[in-house]
């Protein structure tokens, strides 16, 4: 079987090199050759693997398009995980080195400490890390990065972005959009109970923070996206950040709106963060912003002096929009961040 | 960015230097930019600062502000653009205190205030794209067309040189060392920059007062550390782990250090020294405390590998940090100077989050066999026994002095040291600080009639040592020390080693090799000139090196 070299260039400049056979998709011949890059689905879904090839011949393999826009997909953008190389690749990865983990990803098991309703259909998900002889009690990630979450003994993983920040006693937090007919939110609803214990892959990903001087930092979330701009924000309170800092939390109504107390315990410690609730479909009382959160971003991207990194993350329509809304105000791409939710059933 | 600063800068063109989005040691482009305009800042604060002084205004809070900015700059110690933005903005708001309080100093004299120019009369960008466009004007490199690199070789000796002492006197200064003499000197050589000179002989004058003022600096220094912690004594330190809960302390600062005892007493967790750190159990007020238990791992450029293998948590003091990678990112800590983005950082020496985050981890498993290294010949364990060791050179036992030190690194040119001192014939003693030890500190030595064959005298930090110890034997012999059976052999990496070695020169110390290459903004001239004025040697073959030092009569 023919093998290709591939050099990987991550954005901070650093360079990684490995073999890959022409029947083997790129992510699985970095891991084996220890090098284990951001991904999640595996299957061309999600589009965490996204990169731009910069030179040479591939072959993409079945996808999602909603994972990888036609456009990027014009300009050489990929999914690691469904390409298959042709010829030796260049690859131009979108992150930081820093988010390459050298070695394998973490299998650890875990102890379901609070289940709650926050909203209708969404859940706040409280686990503690159960202690182990080479990790200790420690819960270790970055801000915006995702676990897998495993059901023992049944065939349910989903991933999930952590709402909380690092800490030594093993916690972590997510926030979770129970998806109609979803075999993991069917079990949180119908069995999930504290004292469960669950298995957690990682951390994984590389959404997350982008150090770049003073820049304001805003932050798009739609529904449960919010979760890893709780994360990022809280790191922020927790390093006392300067950055100016905004928020817009988006939900089709008012009441699908959920972390209310919890944003303005974040405002209390991170005094600059703006928080702007964006309702959809208000009732008449409502009085916060109405519309999207693409359309508070929009209006206030028209004022901005100067123009802030954007981090987004929710549904793939919203992001399409936001990225479409940001450079149409002329915000280079290499300032807007984002982290795709799509649902899996 | 242009930033050929230190030992590893990019030599794979014509004109060395790194000079892309990224350098050799990890920093990226725009904080080498913002570094440079920090420098820029600091500049205009010395130019007033320099003269309030002469008006008896002096600002030593202005001072110690700039110690502290330009350690910031140095090689391995912070990466955090944000911080730098920071830094820039606080340079300005310091000048313009000094800047005020030169103007009244001056109209209270009866005398007109100067209108001062150039860095003095900076006001920084508003955000930080606008300072990036400011630092493409105030480069290192700036000027270079017209007063070519010979020129802008001398103007980065004296500022790298700077950047040493600023450390050193930053060292010194955390542990209640402060003079104004040295404020003074600062002062002197960042306004002497901000005029952009263009004399080389100016500038060389400038290196060598910047040498000199470097050996008050070590001075301080020196007086800070044994006055705080007492007089280094000769130590066994074991090397290998012990069971249980563990934190590692690494960099060059004992004051955070001797903090970070003090709140671990009684809690059960051991502490081990990395690096630049293992120094610190030979000092009484340290190795008092039970739980500093041992050394751990090797010098600063392996502390990837180590660190990731590290089972507790980790300190990172002063300098020599790089590219923490994720297995270990959530349990390094940094403090003082150093900096690195998502990195979290302890700025008030309270350590409550590091000794949480130890007790969490899971510590060493098992006891591993003990082995162990010998520390601690500071100059008054070495003088202590002084008789003997000038008896030993009278009756012939010991026949040569060589002192094999400095910084160490990953470039393997660096194997000549440790092939230097594991060469050296058995009648030689070989004398050694800095980090570069790690490269042969396992070997052994032996002695000669109970006088160890490897003195380690400390840190890098400690080079004062070995220049009271020289001094003090020339003495004895009535010579000076260049007549004195003694070479120095020294490893450089970054800016702390350009200013021992401008203190060495100043001294007039000959026949000093420098390797493992010399620095990249040494051009062919001022090499030239260094060898030919100061007997400056580069390093040839260790064996080579060992023969002609030893056929060596004198310089």
């Amino acid at each position: 079987m023919n093998t290709h070299a591939i050099e990987l260039t991550t954005r901070d400049g650093e360079q990684l090199r490995f073999e890959c056979a022409t029947d083997q998709n790129l992510l699985e011949a970095a891991a084996d050759a220890h090098i284990v890059l951001p991904a999640q689905c595996g299957q061309g879904s999600c589009g965490t693997c996204y990169a731009d090839v910069t030179h040479g011949d591939f072959t993409l393999g079945k996808h999602n398009p909603a994972a990888l826009p036609v456009d990027d997909e014009a300009k050489g953008g990929t999914l690691l995980c469904c390409t298959f190389p042709q010829s030796d690749l260049r690859i131009s990865l979108p992150f930081d080195h820093d988010r390459i983990l050298i070695g394998e990803i973490k299998v650890r098991n875990a102890e379901i400490t609070a289940v709650d309703s926050v909203g209708e259909n969404t859940l706040r998900l409280e686990l503690r890390l159960a202690p182990d002889e080479d990790d200790g009690s420690v819960a270790e990630f970055e801000p915006g990065q995702f676990m897998e979450l495993e059901v023992p003994g049944q065939d349910i993983k989903r991933a999930y972005s952590l709402a909380n920040t690092g800490n030594w006693e093993g916690r972590l937090e997510f926030l979770i959009r129970l998806q109609p007919g979803g075999l993991f939110s069917t079990w949180l609803r119908e069995q999930a109970a504290v004292g469960q214990t669950l298995i957690v892959h990682g951390p994984k990903g590389a959404f997350g923070l982008h150090e770049s001087g003073l820049r304001p930092r805003w932050f798009v979330a739609g529904g449960t996206g919010l979760a890893p701009m709780m994360s990022m924000l809280r790191r922020m309170a927790e390093f006392q950040e300067p950055h100016p800092a905004r928020l817009y939390f988006g939900a089709n109504r008012a009441e699908d709106l959920f972390c209310q107390t919890e944003l303005e315990a974040l405002q209390a410690e991170l005094p600059q963060l703006q928080v702007i609730y964006c309702v959809w479909k208000p009732e008449d009382n409502w009085l916060g912003f109405s519309g999207t959160p693409v359309d508070a971003l929009a209006q206030d991207l028209a004022g901005a002096v100067v123009l802030p990194d954007i981090y987004l993350c929710g549904p793939p329509a919203l992001i399409d929009a936001a990225e479409a809304a940001a450079r149409a105000k002329g915000v280079p791409d290499q300032q807007v961040l984002s982290e795709r939710f799509l649902p899996t059933v | 960015m242009f930033c050929y600063q230190c030992e590893q800068t990019d030599r794979s063109n014509a004109d060395s230097g790194c000079a892309t989005a990224k350098g050799m040691c990890g920093k990226d482009a725009t904080t080498s930019d913002l570094q440079d305009l920090l420098i820029h800042g600091v500049k205009g604060i010395a130019q007033y600062a320099k003269r309030a002084r002469a008006l008896n205004a002096p600002d030593n809070a202005a001072g110690e502000f700039m110690l502290y900015a330009m350690f910031t700059t140095l090689t391995n110690v912070n990466f955090n653009a944000t911080r730098f933005v920071t830094l820039i903005q606080e340079a300005a708001q310091v000048r313009d205190r000094v800047k005020a309080s030169y103007i009244t100093a001056a109209l209270t004299s009866g005398l007109t205030p100067e209108q001062l120019t150039g860095p003095a009369a900076w006001q920084p960008a508003a955000d930080m794209d606008g300072m990036l466009k400011q630092a493409a004007d105030v480069g290192i490199n700036a000027g270079l067309d017209q007063v070519g690199a010979d020129i802008i070789g001398l103007r980065s000796l004296v500022l790298y040189g700077l950047k040493g002492v600023c450390a050193y006197a930053h060292h010194a200064y955390v542990l209640g060392g402060e003079s104004d003499t040295v404020y003074a000197g600062i002062e002197d050589a960042l306004d002497f920059l901000s005029n952009d000179p263009t004399d080389a002989e100016a500038l060389l004058n400038q290196s060598m007062a910047l040498g000199t003022l470097n050996l008050e600096v070590m001075a301080l220094l020196d007086e800070a550390n044994t006055g705080t912690f007492g007089a280094q004594q000769p130590t066994q330190v074991r090397i290998t782990p012990i069971k249980g809960k563990a934190i590692l302390v690494s960099g060059h600062d004992l004051g955070d250090l001797a903090a970070l005892l003090e709140q671990t007493k009684d809690t059960g967790i051991n502490i081990y020294t990395h690096g630049e750190m293992l120094p610190a159990h030979a000092y009484p007020k340290l190795k008092a405390y039970p739980h500093l238990v041992g050394n751990y791992g090797g010098a600063w450029q392996d502390q990837q590998k180590e660190f990731a293998a590290f089972p507790g948590a980790i300190l990172m003091t002063s300098n020599c940090i790089i590219e923490p990678q994720a297995q270990y990112r959530q349990r390094i800590f940094t403090a003082g100077p150093v900096g690195w983005p998502g990195v979290r950082h302890i700025s008030d020496k309270n350590f409550a989050p590091l000794i949480q985050a130890a007790s969490a981890l899971p510590g060493f498993k098992e006891d591993v066999s003990e082995k162990v290294v010998t520390v601690g010949f500071g100059r008054d364990a070495v003088l202590g026994v002084a008789d003997k060791v000038i008896d030993a050179v009278k009756s012939g036992a010991i026949k040569h002095f060589f002192l094999v030190g400095g910084c160490d690194g990953a470039a393997p040119g660096r194997n000549y040291y440790t092939e230097f001192a594991e060469q050296a014939p058995q009648d030689t003693v070989v004398m050694t600080l800095g980090c570069a030890k790690y490269r042969f500190n396992q070997h052994d030595f032996g002695d000669i009639g109970g006088i160890p064959r490897l003195l380690d005298l400390g840190q890098c930090n400690d080079s004062y040592s070995a220049i009271k110890i020289a001094t003090a034997l020339a003495g004895a012999f009535e010579c000076g020390v260049n007549e004195l059976p003694l070479s120095l052999v020294v490893s450089w990496f970054e800016q702390k080693a350009a200013a021992v070695l401008l203190t060495l020169l100043a001294l007039g110390i000959r026949n000093i090799r420098l390797g493992p290459t010399l620095p990249a903004f040494l051009t062919p001239n001022l090499v030239q000139v260094l060898v030919d004025k100061y007997g400056l040697l580069p390093i040839t073959t260790a064996q080579a090196d060992i023969e002609a030092s030893l056929t060596r009569k004198a310089a």
